[in-house]
């Protein structure tokens, strides 16, 4: 009995409190620094910077292509983001990567979608590479011909 | 004060430290995510190149542009950015064309005063080259950027074409 009760003391007694008060510490520091970690993750893998960062990065390619120029672009980040946000079907349709005129809109969520002009006066398209019916994680961007 | 009490100061303190660096932390990452990529340097440099290899192939002026008598084709003047196959259309994102297109072409004895002058674009941006890059808001304006080369004329004559490219776009690429 009186083993016991020196192993309670050990957790609720006075000698007690300075390890649970230890134990609170070290978890909301954990805590604290999980949340952190999580934050800067997510900023930088967000759907917005992505799609302005995709929606660019295929303008400057359109701009400093010649006609009759295939591109393959890795959009892995991008297209896993899309088949959980938009669903694979309308990644097929096509709808992650358009080209209307000289404007690249990049949409990877329902709510977002991100534009950009090119100079370049060309017909250019895009479509996902598919094999075996499997989304590989890259984009096509084909540069036609001059309009 | 004792043991206990201290301890307590101690968390307290150590927690405002954390949450002080936390702070910063976070401040620093919406910064740097909440700007947007500027890639009008690289455009610029782009339509730069575009022109110059339109104008020049081989280190040889194009018969279209001077012709063998070493006179200025004009009708190039009016019609280079479809010859060129720049497209300055924005549609409906903005009331005013974000381009501005210039090539200077100077005769190698006198490089002084151009021979001929081309551009195409919205002339309203070469205001925005002037600033210098210390000036109030200067990130906010147009990104200038200007290069030269020498070429060969049909007739060997040695010309010095100056390029500067200007984009807007302020909206896209800054803050």
């Amino acid at each position: 009995m009186c083993g016991k009760d020196s192993k309670l003391q050990g957790v609720f007694g006075k000698k007690g409190e300075l390890l649970i008060s230890n134990i609170i510490f070290i978890v909301l520091n954990l805590v604290f620094l999980a949340i952190l970690i999580v934050f800067i993750v997510k900023q930088g893998s967000g759907a917005i910077v992505l799609e302005q960062s995709y929606a660019k990065q295929i303008a400057l390619l359109i701009d400093s292509a010649k006609p009759i120029t295939e591109v393959r672009m890795d959009m892995k980040e991008g297209i896993e983001k899309a088949k959980n946000e938009i669903g694979e079907e309308r990644i097929k349709n096509k709808e992650v990567v358009k080209i209307t005129g000289n404007l690249v809109t990049v949409k990877i969520t329902d709510k977002g979608g991100y534009s950009y002009n090119f100079f370049n006066d060309v017909d250019a398209t895009a479509y996902p590479e598919i094999v075996n019916g499997e989304f590989t994680g890259f984009y096509i961007i084909k540069i036609n011909n001059y309009r | 004060m004792d043991k206990k009490g201290a301890e307590k100061i101690l968390a307290v303190y150590w927690f405002t430290i954390l949450i002080l660096v936390a702070g910063g932390i976070f401040a620093m990452v919406y910064t740097f995510y909440h700007y947007p990529y500027d890639v009008r340097e690289m455009e610029a440099n782009i339509m730069i190149n575009n022109l110059a290899d339109c104008l020049s192939k081989n280190g040889k002026i194009e018969s279209y542009v001077i012709f063998q008598d070493g006179t200025f084709n004009e009708p190039f003047k009016i019609d280079f950015l479809n010859q060129c196959h720049f497209n300055f259309d924005n549609g409906e994102r903005y009331e005013r064309d974000q381009y501005y297109l210039q090539a200077d072409f100077y005769k190698f004895e006198d490089l002084e005063n151009p021979l001929a002058s081309i551009s195409g674009g919205n002339q309203n941006w070469i205001a925005d080259c002037k600033l210098e890059k210390d000036e109030e808001n200067y990130e906010k304006t147009a990104q200038c950027l200007e290069r030269r080369f020498y070429s060969l004329g049909q007739n060997g004559n040695q010309y010095l074409i100056k390029i500067l490219a200007i984009v807007g776009k302020t909206k896209e690429n800054v803050k």
